[in-house]
């Protein structure tokens, strides 16, 4: 049980991170306009 | 039994709460109160049950059944939470099933498979493009695989009915999924029982969407020029192909997580890949378990199905030119999911064999990996998935159309079907109108990917489009079309609307949306599918669910399966 709930906070303590790191990255970017406006997407 | 009941019992709370924990990493500012909308992901507050949505109207039923499983479930929820629930049951059940598989009684494989599973390009991908309704078929999918294994056995249909429960809400394109794991599982046991009950199975859940889908004038559409759109793409070095592989490869360049496809992560992620491959084959070279081969078998027609688009495009041209139902293959990524859980319980079986040879930290490794590979997929895809509230002016316009009984519908400008709205961060969405909405919305269905158009499909956008394409005035005829209200959304990038709509009275003016109202507007009919077919399909459909839940004392202490299928294979 001691190993499930390390692996547990493991995998939150990663993802954490992987959050912080995301958030310094996107932290100066902007609302994404995406253009053309009406398509559904672009591949 | 008292073992393997223990084992059970204690082993799914955890792959559970994991589940919970990633879903909760991944919607992050989508948790705040408001809707998350992004492309297909349209949730709206106080939906109704309209004819449209039970696709009763004449359109294509692609929102059938799963918006009047979202209406339903707003009727008991705030529809922000609703969408909340059903978003954080994806990686629940996702986290869950997959756990289920591996044929372990060790708690850190399950895991791994777990994660792996809930936690994948494939998830990142498929929640970034909205398609909430196929990852409710797809998280369900490996207790899918399980319950086919045992089509044949007694209680058999039951438990697969239950086990198809989400594909079913999910509708055509999580069904057919679904549909050919499943049929490829129950045939490699080479039992025409278990095969027979998994087509009727299909048959009888896919009813709420065939029956509108076959009775609608216009049959079903397909448009084989459009299959280069929506075909696999290569989001990292090793092509399409190895994109797949790796579960990734939507065709919509906008919806790949940020920093995915670098290099580095990709090829360890890649190397992650292989050796689950590589435990799975081990795992069925060495266990006489025909089931295992039928997944193995489901993920490599669904390998093939996913690349067929992009590299035989005229192949599936030629099919949609037949049949023009085999347009449910065009949009080929989304059939790597059973290639998905293949990944998934291979690496699980990888982590347990690295357990058995005291190798905590690569199992451990194999838990956090899916996870460290792609980080982006964290808080809300790095931002991407927020929740937003319906602008004031929607309320207003919403309060109007419903107060008011004369007869007509609404038309909807832009003529498009997708918008980048302001007050949605500029994030693309499906038009959100004809389900905030609760009176019959015509909106142009037509979608654009890069300079490929699929053609509209709903039979009144198709009569108005060259009217509304021309430039004319509109009033006069829209008013012979049975048009009682134009709403235009998208004020500032509309043009001159109100030109062409002299003669209409402006009922609202806000910055969000304007809203005309036609007075005198023809009561003009939808050329409906027979109601009393689909109301038979739909209760048809609920017999079955209710009998796949009769005499089984569903408790989280009973497998929802039946027999573990760990202690099948060990």
């Amino acid at each position: 049980m001691r190993i499930a709930i390390s692996a547990l906070v493991g995998v939150l303590l990663a993802a954490v991170a992987s959050f912080g790191a995301v958030q310094l990255a996107s932290a100066s970017q902007k609302d994404p306009v995406i253009k053309p406006l009406y398509n559904y997407g672009s591949r | 039994m008292a073992a393997g009941g223990r084992t059970w019992r204690t082993g799914w709370p955890l792959p559970a709460l994991t589940g919970l924990g990633l879903g909760l990493l991944v919607l992050g500012p989508g948790l705040a109160p408001g809707f998350v909308l992004s492309y297909d992901m349209v949730f709206v507050p106080d939906p109704g049950f309209t004819p449209w949505t039970f696709g009763v109207t004449g359109t294509v039923p692609r929102h059938v059944p799963s918006d009047a499983f979202a209406a339903a479930l707003a009727t008991v929820l705030p529809g922000d939470v609703a969408q909340k629930v059903v978003l954080l049951a994806v990686f629940v059940m996702a986290c869950m099933a997959a756990a289920s598989l591996v044929p372990s009684p060790r708690i850190l494989p399950r895991l791994a498979a777990g994660v792996c599973y809930a936690w994948n390009p494939f998830v990142a991908e498929r929640l970034l493009l909205g398609q909430w309704a196929l990852l409710l078929g797809y998280a369900a999918l490996p207790w899918v695989a399980a319950a086919a294994a045992d089509a044949d056995a007694r209680g058999g249909g039951r438990r697969l009915v239950r086990a198809l429960l989400p594909a079913a809400i999910g509708g055509f394109a999580a069904l057919t999924v679904s549909g050919i794991t499943a049929l490829a599982v129950a045939a490699a046991r080479r039992r025409g029982a278990g095969v027979l009950r998994v087509v009727l199975a299909l048959a009888v859940l896919s009813l709420p969407w065939l029956v509108p889908g076959l009775l609608r004038a216009g049959g079903v559409p397909g448009d084989g020029g459009a299959v280069e759109a929506f075909a696999a793409r290569a989001d990292t070095p090793f092509g399409t192909l190895g994109s797949l592989l790796l579960l990734g490869g939507v065709w919509n360049g906008e919806t790949v997580p940020a920093a995915y496809g670098n290099a580095v992560t990709s090829g360890v992620w890649l190397a992650v890949v292989l050796v689950a491959l590589f435990a799975y084959g081990r795992w069925c070279a060495n266990t006489d378990a025909p089931w295992q081969r039928g997944l193995a078998g489901a993920a490599a027609v669904g390998f093939a199905v996913a690349a067929l688009g992009a590299v035989a495009a005229p192949v599936l041209e030629g099919l949609i030119g037949l049949w023009s139902g085999f347009a449910v293959f065009r949009d080929g990524q989304q059939y790597a999911a059973p290639l998905a859980v293949v990944v998934a319980v291979g690496l699980g079986v990888a982590a347990d064999r690295a357990a058995q040879a005291r190798l905590g930290a690569v199992t451990a490794g194999a838990v956090l990996a899916p996870v460290v590979l792609l980080p982006s997929l964290a808080w809300g895809a790095a931002g991407q998935l927020r929740a937003v509230d319906y602008p004031d002016d929607w309320a207003r316009a919403r309060d109007i159309v419903h107060a008011d009984e004369q007869p007509g519908v609404v038309l909807l400008l832009p003529w498009a079907a997708y918008r980048s709205p302001q007050w949605n961060h500029g994030r693309r969405v499906l038009d959100p109108l004809p389900r905030y909405l609760h009176r019959r919305v015509i909106a142009n269905d037509a979608v654009t990917v890069d300079g490929t158009t699929v053609a509209a499909e709903d039979p009144r956008a198709v009569r108005l489009d060259p009217l509304i394409r021309s430039g004319a005035a509109l009033t006069e005829a829209l008013r012979r079309e049975g048009v009682r209200y134009v709403a235009v959304d998208d004020p500032a990038n509309a043009g001159s609307q109100a030109r062409r709509l002299a003669g209409a009275k402006v009922v609202l003016r806000g910055r969000d949306l304007v809203l005309y109202r036609i007075d005198g507007a023809a009561d003009v009919r939808d050329e409906r599918v027979p109601t009393a077919a689909v109301a038979g399909a739909w209760i048809v459909t609920g017999i079955a669910i209710v009998w796949s839940w009769l005499g089984s004392a569903i408790t989280l202490g009973t497998p929802l399966l039946g027999r573990n299928p760990r202690r099948r294979v060990d």
